[in-house]
């Protein structure tokens, strides 16, 4: 039958719903601005090629900044001579360590890092001296005629023997034993759990050493001006206000004498999530020479000095029950630091988090370790702290249920959360539509008819995961509130909204005009969106954790409720109806009840304006905040506030690959996932990051790993052998986000960036063991090691 | 990551174009695409005296292909516009094919042919076809020309039988005999801008009853310092009628004669596998194109 079309002048819902006469409490999923596949704001000048990036900038009088890098990856320095430099033409400035030793870190308990090395080098490539000159190629000659004498010391470059020569060498003075780190959380009783299971597992799993690979190097502009000590820096970065807070740290210059301001970023991916040598040592030399000093690096040092994931040395445990629900699982991990500690702490208590969900385990040992290694720090990388132990925990999974003899899926499902769920810490989930994902994905892909039952190279393998939608605590050790943004209403300048959110090309600012658009009635296109600036912009934590579309949207919801509350008023006296009976979409305002009493939305602004002048509202955003707790003892456990989010997204992904058998190559064919991120403010933003969240984990499981020597230098500090994948390795992809609704969060949203990053590697890892019948434990999975795999497995039949 | 400083000339004619490489000797370099040449003097490997920057001159550019009597290829002709000649993917396809593997879209737009080969680099893609094919080199000079195979021009990591005021000019391919076919495959880990750990091409000439091999050439690159004709594979083959077990073995002995190196991209062990897994596909592949099936 066909549906009855109403014409009317008035707006239906695309529930057809007349707008009229329903309260605002039953009126949240009625969106007209959120939930469109609107253009992005940023796209046009990108794909011109007109956006301004940092390196693009230039100022009047400006000169270029260098840095000398360390030649031994563990050294003391005994001299550096600088005079020759000093001595070429051109050459403005010489700057070392030991002008600005105040350490820097993003953790303030464990800020290590200085700007320059001071005393001694902990990694090939770590800045040692740094130069001021009229021009890059000076700059780059005085570098060379820089002199630094150094005493080479023994070179640690995997945890565990760190640990274990630590007594003959210490990377840092104050960390005995090398290690950064370590924390144990138990919850239950972990052992009479397994001794009652009926399927117990265990195994080691060794992740590697990728990078985030954005196209954009770290850069930074800073403009010192001597007359009144103002700092302004410009600079790609994902956190303007850590940055804003470490420079003031480095600099001893107050925080309010700095300015920081985003141009275009070219990608981040958590690279960016700290502040970056690059960024300081504009800033001192701008201050030393009086002029603006930049500095861009080049792919190298990016490579050197860049902090990609973690390498993970995880064992792990898990016990079931005869019907296959989770009992227990006891994780151990050793997570190689690289230098400097960095987002360390945080990353080895979020892959602690991690055992916890997206599936219920009632008892759960982790015992961890963060060890310092003569190496590039490692630090945030998308989906930080979760990829590793994802990636052991779905493999291990995958594996149990063989040998139960059920399907992975049938397993998963049987454990998977479900909304309102509390984890053994006191993690909260609100809302959880991870059951749909499951289910969507393995049905689209026809994963049970094809599981099993391909031919020998052909594979089909399936994994979960989730993530955080921000984070519950700050590192600022301050309880102010995560986002504050402000919006500003007038005649001339129509909307604008004001704040520090990074957009590092995630699309905030797209999402965060069409919530805006969406709280005040009007259209996406009609909001200017002033972000990426500590002076024009309040406090934002940074684009990290996937916290943005959260956090400003709450911040956002409680700008617009003076806004519209002002409005209301205004109009309710022209019109002569109560305040609180009126409506305002679409440009217009008018009473629920009465459908003729309206008024343009444009009107109300000019009335009010005309009256009280600018109408600004101001909105702020802060997390719940739980204790990481033992839920059934109330005791405080170290490390478990980490993981805490206000919401969660999860994602699940059937891989199908295809295995040259003869040459080892692995061919992903095809990735069926499906999401759950809340409501997708814009789906094809969602499409986007869903999309590029695979191809970057494919990346780091098939093809990604940083080499370095013996002696720590990087075998392939460029894209010519850092191989990552190319569009011709991209595989046919079906995302589907499921329909889901966070009633908790602000027009029902949750994380994409990160979520869906994390079964990636063991969907294929799975996959490839269902093609050729090898388990990998070890990252990436190379066609030479398949090789090897297959010729042993052969070895092994004989 | 700065150039050197050089001098830079940009020259019109090919006259004028020897000339300074007369004068300037070995103190030059040839600039044609220069996505080789800029990437080793921005590593300082090589620090040249002088450019010469050929890309002025049309003489150097260009496809002459004409039926029955192979092609002439000039030196600086872009790999894009041999990817895409209609005339040279239906004469000399494993040609068309290695040009079109060489690193990206933008690379091919830039790069030529003839740098392809002076870069001398082990894993360079069109050498190994071109030598299968037989092609050679034409070297000209205020002098003169000499013209040798192109197996006989390169001699090492970055080594050329190039002599004081010489350059190479322009490729010389012979017209594909009947009955013969020429394929071009490789191995790496992904499939655009790679360089290959094992590269190979296999031109297969059949007698005239179609089945019984008249001449084989293996063509191995990235295995040995320039690209390795193999020997064997031709002893074993030729005169027989390929059969599974023949194949197998004549892979087998390519495997033997490759050297390879153990480095960032790939071990000798797994390149020497490779070897194996290439050259049973591709003399199978150029075996079943030659008869015609």
């Amino acid at each position: 039958m066909e549906k009855k079309v109403l014409k009317s002048k008035w707006n239906l819902t695309p529930e057809g719903w007349n707008l009229e006469g329903v309260p605002s409490s039953q009126d949240e999923k009625r969106y007209t601005q959120v939930g469109r596949s609107v253009p992005r704001i940023d796209g046009p000048i990108k794909v011109k090629g007109e956006a301004i990036y940092t390196g693009d900038m230039t100022l009047p009088g400006m000169v270029y900044g260098k840095i000398k890098r360390s030649t031994y990856a563990h050294a003391i320095i005994k001299k550096i001579d600088c005079c020759k430099a000093l001595k070429l033409p051109g050459v403005l400035a010489v700057l070392t360590g030991d002008e600005a030793p105040n350490k820097w870190g993003i953790v303030p308990q464990a800020a290590n890092e200085t700007v320059l090395a001071v005393g001694k080098v902990r990694f090939y490539g770590e800045g040692v001296a740094a130069v001021a000159a009229l021009d890059e190629e000076t700059a780059e000659a005085a570098l060379e005629l820089i002199e630094v004498e150094y005493e080479p010391l023994p070179v640690l470059l995997d945890p565990f023997q760190s640990m274990e020569r630590s007594q003959e060498v210490l990377i840092h003075e104050d960390s005995k034993g090398n290690i950064m780190h370590a924390g144990e959380q138990v919850y239950g009783d972990v052992d009479k759990a397994f001794a009652e299971c009926e399927y117990v597992l265990e195994r080691e799993f060794h992740t590697n050493y990728p990078q985030h690979g954005f196209l954009e190097p770290h850069s930074a502009l800073a403009s010192y001006d001597t007359q009144n000590g103002q700092l302004h820096l410009w600079a790609s970065s994902q956190i303007p206000h850590y940055l804003h807070r470490q420079m003031s740290i480095v600099l001893e210059i107050p925080m309010n004498k700095i300015r920081v301001t985003l141009p275009t970023i070219g990608g981040g991916f958590g690279g960016k999530g700290e502040a970056a040598p690059s960024e300081f040592v504009a800033c001192l030399l701008s201050r030393k020479v009086g002029r603006p000093v930049k500095v861009v690096y080049d792919r190298q040092e990016v490579f050197y000095t860049n902090k990609g994931r973690h390498p993970c040395h995880m064992k792990v445990k898990m016990g079931l029950d005869k019907d296959g629900y989770i009992q227990a699982v006891d994780f151990d991990n050793t997570l190689d630091k690289g230098a400097y500690s960095g987002w360390g702490i945080v990353v080895l208590f979020y892959t602690a988090s991690m055992i916890h969900l997206p599936y219920k385990v009632p008892n759960a040992r982790f015992r961890g370790r963060s060890v310092y290694t003569n190496k590039p720090s490692t630090g945030a990388m998308r989906g930080l702290g979760g990829v590793q132990p994802r990636w052991a925990l779905e493999c291990l999974m995958d594996e149990m249920a063989e040998m139960m003899g059920i399907s992975p899926y049938e397993l998963k499902l049987k454990n998977a959360i479900e909304s309102g769920h509390t984890c053994i810490n006191n993690m909260f989930v609100p809302h959880s539509e991870f059951k749909k994902c499951l289910e969507t994905a393995v049905k689209k892909s026809g994963f049970l008819e094809k599981q099993g039952k391909l031919p020998f190279g052909k594979g089909i393998g399936m994994a979960g995961g989730y993530y955080i939608t921000g984070t519950a605590y700050t590192l600022y050790q301050n309880y102010k509130p995560h986002t504050t943004v402000m919006i500003r209403v007038d005649t001339e300048g129509g909307v604008t909204l004001l704040c520090a959110a990074a957009e590092i090309g995630q699309g905030c600012n797209t999402v965060m005009a069409q919530m805006v658009a969406e709280e005040l009635g009007i259209q996406y296109e009609d909001v200017h969106v002033q972000s990426g600036d500590t002076e024009i912009g309040a406090f934002d934590l940074g684009s990290f954790a996937s916290r943005l579309t959260y956090a400003a949207g709450a911040a956002i919801k409680m700008a617009c409720v003076e806004i519209n509350q002002s409005l209301k008023e205004t109009a309710a006296g022209m019109l002569g109806v109560r305040a609180d009976q009126l409506v305002i979409k679409n440009h217009e305002i008018y009473s629920m009840y009465e459908i003729k009493k309206r008024i343009s939305w444009e009107k109300a602004i000019e009335v009010y304006t005309s009256i009280n002048g600018t109408l600004v509202g101001m909105g702020n955003f802060s997390p719940p905040r739980r204790k990481g707790i033992d839920i059934i003892s109330g005791n405080r456990v170290q490390g478990a506030n980490i993981g805490h989010s206000p919401t969660f997204g999860f994602s699940s992904q059937v891989h199908e690959v295809e295995v040259d058998v003869e040459t080892g190559r692995i061919y992903v064919k095809k990735v069926t996932e499906a999401g759950d991120c809340g409501t997708p403010v814009n789906p094809m933003c969602v499409d986007g990051q869903v999309e590029g969240s695979i191809m970057f984990n494919i990346g780091a499981c098939l093809y990604e790993d940083q080499k370095l020597d013996a002696s720590g230098k990087h075998l392939n500090p460029n894209f010519h052998d850092y191989k990552t994948p190319t569009t011709m390795e991209m595989p046919e992809m079906d995302t589907n986000i499921v329909e889901s609704y966070d009633h908790s969060a602000p027009f029902g949203v949750k994380e994409t960036g990160e979520g869906a990053v994390q079964p990636t590697f063991p969907a294929l890892t799975n996959a490839i063991y269902d093609a050729i019948g090898v388990r990998f434990y070890t990252l990436p999975i190379t066609p030479e090691m398949v090789l090897k795999a297959l010729k042993d497995k052969k070895e092994g039949e004989l | 990551m700065f150039l050197n400083h050089f001098e830079y000339f940009a020259p019109k004619t090919p006259a004028e174009t020897l000339e300074l490489v007369a004068c300037l000797g070995s103190k030059a370099k040839i600039l044609a695409g220069g996505t080789d040449l800029m990437v080793v003097m921005k590593a300082k490997a090589i620090s040249p005296d002088y450019l010469i920057d050929i890309n002025g001159v049309e003489e150097f550019k260009g496809i002459f292909c004409e039926q029955g009597k192979g092609a002439v290829i000039g030196t600086n002709t872009k790999l894009a516009e041999i990817q895409f000649s209609e005339a040279i993917q239906a004469k000399y396809p494993a040609l068309a094919y290695a040009a079109g593997e060489v690193g990206s879209s933008q690379v091919r737009q830039m790069a030529s042919l003839g740098g392809n080969s002076c870069n001398a680099s082990p894993a360079a893609e069109t050498p190994t076809p071109l030598v299968a094919m037989d092609a050679k080199v034409v070297l000209s000079s205020i002098l003169g020309e000499r013209e040798l195979p192109l197996e006989e021009f390169i001699l090492g990591v970055r080594v050329l039988d190039l002599a004081e005021g010489e350059m190479l000019t322009k490729f010389v391919l012979p017209e594909p005999k009947l009955k013969s076919a020429c394929r071009y495959a490789y191995m790496g880990r992904r499939d655009a801008m790679e360089i290959d750990c094992v590269n190979m091409a296999v031109t297969i000439e059949l007698e005239d009853d179609g089945e019984k091999v008249k001449n084989i050439k293996l063509v191995m690159g990235s295995v040995y310092p320039r690209p390795l004709v193999s020997k064997e594979v031709t002893a074993l083959l030729v005169g027989q009628k390929l059969s599974d077990q023949l194949i197998e073995k004549a892979a087998e002995a390519a495997q033997g004669e490759a050297k390879p190196i153990d480095d960032i991209r790939a071990s000798a062990e797994y390149r020497r596998e490779i070897v194996k897994v290439l050259a049973r596909r591709l003399i199978k592949e150029a075996y079943t194109d030659a008869k015609g099936v």
